[in-house]
């Protein structure tokens, strides 16, 4: 009984509250929230976006189990997220631990440069790398032809055209490496002193040391990498329209044409519900298997 | 990290996540263009008109000294031009559409003309142009430009600009080599022999110079060699593909096309498989003798100095044919003025904004052709010869064919591009079978 009116401050301060964020939730609901539950109604009909749509319950995600361009949509992002994640995470660590050295010179400008690539527009540089991949007149192949290889036709051979993409897409690795050398500079330094006197090497501490301090970082970049591969889109929407012979086509850029080109809305809300659903189960898995290798700081191992 | 820090980065993370059933947007940018009005008028009196299209950047010049002289002769009436300057054009005016509020007068390229028509999205303009106060004389066009805007025989829209497909040349290649400049009256084996002359490879076996630059598997393009085949890629109903589009006039197409990057060697191949092959550049740095391709990037080949340009009719094969590529204009169902609209479009494609366009693009109105000098210069007239050579499009007899045969027929393109061996009989039949299960899926 220590104030007369415990429920009314309560109510007000609760009122306050969402007074305070309602900008951000108007814009939740309104942007997102709203058109995410519409999708899911559309995707349950058919609809052009110029006659009313016309409600034909499952059909859409029936078609696409005949859908040959939608397994192959499905076998391009997954053989792409098998080449990427790995060599994001592990190309990212190797930057980071060489962005690291705290007392090398110029070190600064050599982060900002490494990191640059994530600030530019994403269809800028796959311009440019369109230019660098020309089979003729590109610098790549004009390179191997100073080795004396004949270059392949990269963005144009079907064989070619994912690997491609793969090798653009290095160029962003800054990003991933940043998010090391946070997790690498929270790595107190007397382990590493300690670790010094009981007499490891580079190496050992490396394993010993980093390695499973550094886990929580590799699984919040392994999760970040897996649900970015599974949106990919500006690289092949921009180099490659999803071609040679669907050999770039992802899932997001079928979607994507089957939306906006093709302006198949029902089929394109159910495309993106799958999406959804693969990307969260995804997700769940890579979470659930966290439990077995990601050390958190504070528990005992 | 510690826990905590691991938290802040999955609440940022969730966003993302979600973000996965949003379906992405390839960025839209509209910008609202309002031109000066030139007199003051009452706010009240004032009809504002809008004007949707998809033209972007230096393309929007002739858009607003057109609308510039219109509002100068009809004060009452204020035009605003809605640009979207990206691919999302017809995207965006379906989300105005579905939203209710399109502009009052649309832009629309040739082969999203029976989509939007068959759907009720345009109104049908014959009684506006028969009118009594303000009627259109549809005699004053040049042949050809107003039949894309039809639909079941009624008019929708009408021509804002247009290209026909022709032979571009290098004189200076052509005189090099001592070979005659191609003459109307030319056919397939006459474009093969000259592209064959002009092409010459080094010692090493490496080509020098092509004779010819083709567009790659740029399907509308395409139905050039299909029409001059004497071929069809689908039934005048509509409704089938077997037969047509794996008829044997369009496998003589395919085939010839497919012969002149593989067999006969005078094509170079696509360095990219866009739309539109856009990434060769051959004929413009003086490596390709000729370039198939229609009007658009005629201006910059006339200041490029390694060019001294001649245009060519079409070749021709079994039959002496050609396409047209066309924007035009039309009328929303959902204008709210329709009788201001049909002022500002009947005087936009009419001889008053002819006059303007010329400086632009080819003009659709036969006497300003005339007057200008276009339809007697040795370039500008091939290509206006070339509107007496029209075949239809495919989309003509479709509002389908963009889901259906045009992926199929890509993707026979791409195959014979690729693969010199390829089995082009196999590969369309196959593309009519696609073509055929898409388009019975989709046919209400």
């Amino acid at each position: 009984m220590q104030h007369p009116h415990p429920g009314r401050a309560r109510r007000r301060e609760a009122v306050t509250f969402y007074l305070l964020i309602s900008p951000w939730l108007v814009g939740l609901l309104t942007f997102t929230l709203i058109p995410i539950a519409v999708s899911l109604g559309i995707s349950f009909t058919r609809w052009d976006m110029l006659s009313p749509p016309e409600l034909v319950g499952l059909r859409n995600y029936a078609r696409l189990l005949d859908d040959r361009l939608f397994w192959q949509s499905l076998t391009v992002t997954a053989r792409y997220t098998l080449m990427y994640v790995p060599t994001e995470l592990v190309g990212g660590l190797l930057l980071a631990l060489l962005m690291n050295q705290v007392d090398a010179r110029g070190i600064r400008l050599l982060r900002t440069l490494y990191y640059m690539p994530s600030v530019l527009s994403g269809v800028a540089f796959v311009v440019v790398w369109m230019w660098l991949f020309h089979p003729e007149a590109g610098l790549i192949n004009a390179g191997l032809a100073q080795l004396g290889v004949q270059g392949p036709r990269w963005l144009a051979d079907p064989h070619t055209a994912l690997t491609a993409l793969w090798m653009m897409s290095l160029w962003g690795l800054g990003r991933t490496a940043v998010i090391y050398l946070a997790g690498l500079r929270g790595i107190p330094r007397e382990l590493y002193e300690a670790a010094a006197m009981d007499g490891a090497g580079a190496w050992r501490s490396f394993v010993g040391l980093t390695l499973p301090l550094l886990t929580p970082t590799i699984f919040f970049n392994l999760v970040l990498s897996v649900i970015a591969t599974f949106q990919t889109f500006t690289s092949a929407f921009v180099a490659t329209n999803g071609g040679p012979l669907d050999a770039t086509l992802f899932l997001v850029l079928y979607l994507y044409r089957k939306a906006f080109q093709e302006f198949q809305m029902g089929y394109a809300s159910a495309l993106a519900w799958v999406l959804f659903a693969l990307i969260l189960a995804f997700t769940l898995l890579v979470v659930r298997s966290g439990r077995w290798w990601v050390y958190y700081e504070g528990e005992t191992p | 990290m510690t826990k905590q820090t691991v938290l802040i980065l999955w609440a940022a993370l969730c966003g993302l996540l979600l973000s996965g059933c949003v379906a992405t947007e390839g960025g839209l940018v509209q910008t609202v263009v309002v031109t000066a009005t030139p007199t003051a008028q009452p706010e009240g009196a004032k009809i504002v008109l809008r004007v949707g299209t998809g033209d972007s950047g230096e393309g929007l010049s002739p858009h607003l000294r057109i609308i510039e002289q219109f509002e100068a002769e009809n004060p009452d009436i204020q035009v605003q031009l809605e640009p979207v300057g990206s691919g999302d054009y017809y995207a965006r005016i379906l989300t105005q559409i579905a939203a209710g509020d399109p502009p009052d007068l649309l832009q629309i390229g040739d082969d999203a003309v029976p989509m939007f028509v068959d759907k009720g999205a345009f109104l049908p303009l014959d009684d506006f142009i028969a009118s009594e106060q303000y009627p259109l004389d549809t005699s004053i066009y040049l042949p050809g430009v107003m039949a894309p805007g039809q639909w079941n025989d009624a008019q929708y829209l009408l021509p804002k600009d247009f290209s026909p497909l022709a032979i571009y040349y290098n004189k200076k290649l052509f005189d090099a080599a001592g070979v005659a400049y191609p003459q109307e009256g030319w056919r397939w084996e006459d474009l093969l022999a000259t592209a064959q002359q002009l092409t010459r490879t080094s010692a090493d076996g490496t080509v020098e110079q092509w004779g010819i630059q083709l567009p790659g598997p740029w399907t509308t393009g395409f139905e050039y060699w299909v029409a001059a085949a004497g071929g069809q890629l689908i039934d005048a109903e509509g409704t089938t593909f077997a037969g047509y589009l794996d008829s044997p006039e369009v496998q003589r197409a395919v085939q010839f096309y497919a012969d002149l990057y593989h067999k006969y060697g005078v094509a170079p191949l696509p360095a990219d498989m866009n739309a539109f092959g856009g990434g060769n550049s051959e004929f413009d740095n003086g490596k390709a003798a000729m370039r198939l391709f229609g009007r658009w990037p005629q201006a910059g080949m006339l200041q490029n100095p390694n060019l001294e340009l001649g245009v060519a009719p079409l070749p021709a094969g079994a039959e002496r044919a050609g396409v047209l590529f066309w924007g035009g204009f039309g009328i929303s169902a959902l204008s709210e003025q329709p009788e201001a609209a049909w002022r500002f479009l009947r005087y936009y494609v009419g001889a008053q904004g002819a006059e303007v366009w010329k400086d632009w693009a080819l003009p659709s109105v036969a006497s300003v052709a005339e007057s200008s000098g276009l339809a007697a210069d040795p370039i500008e007239g091939v290509w206006l010869a070339e509107l007496n050579h029209l075949a239809d499009r495919a989309y003509v007899f479709t509002p389908f064919w963009g889901q259906t045969a045009d992926p199929a027929l890509r993707r026979v393109l791409e195959s014979v591009i690729l693969d010199p061996t390829a089995d082009v009989a196999a590969l369309l039949a196959t593309a009519a079978q696609d073509a055929q299960t898409a388009l019975d899926d989709l046919r209400p």
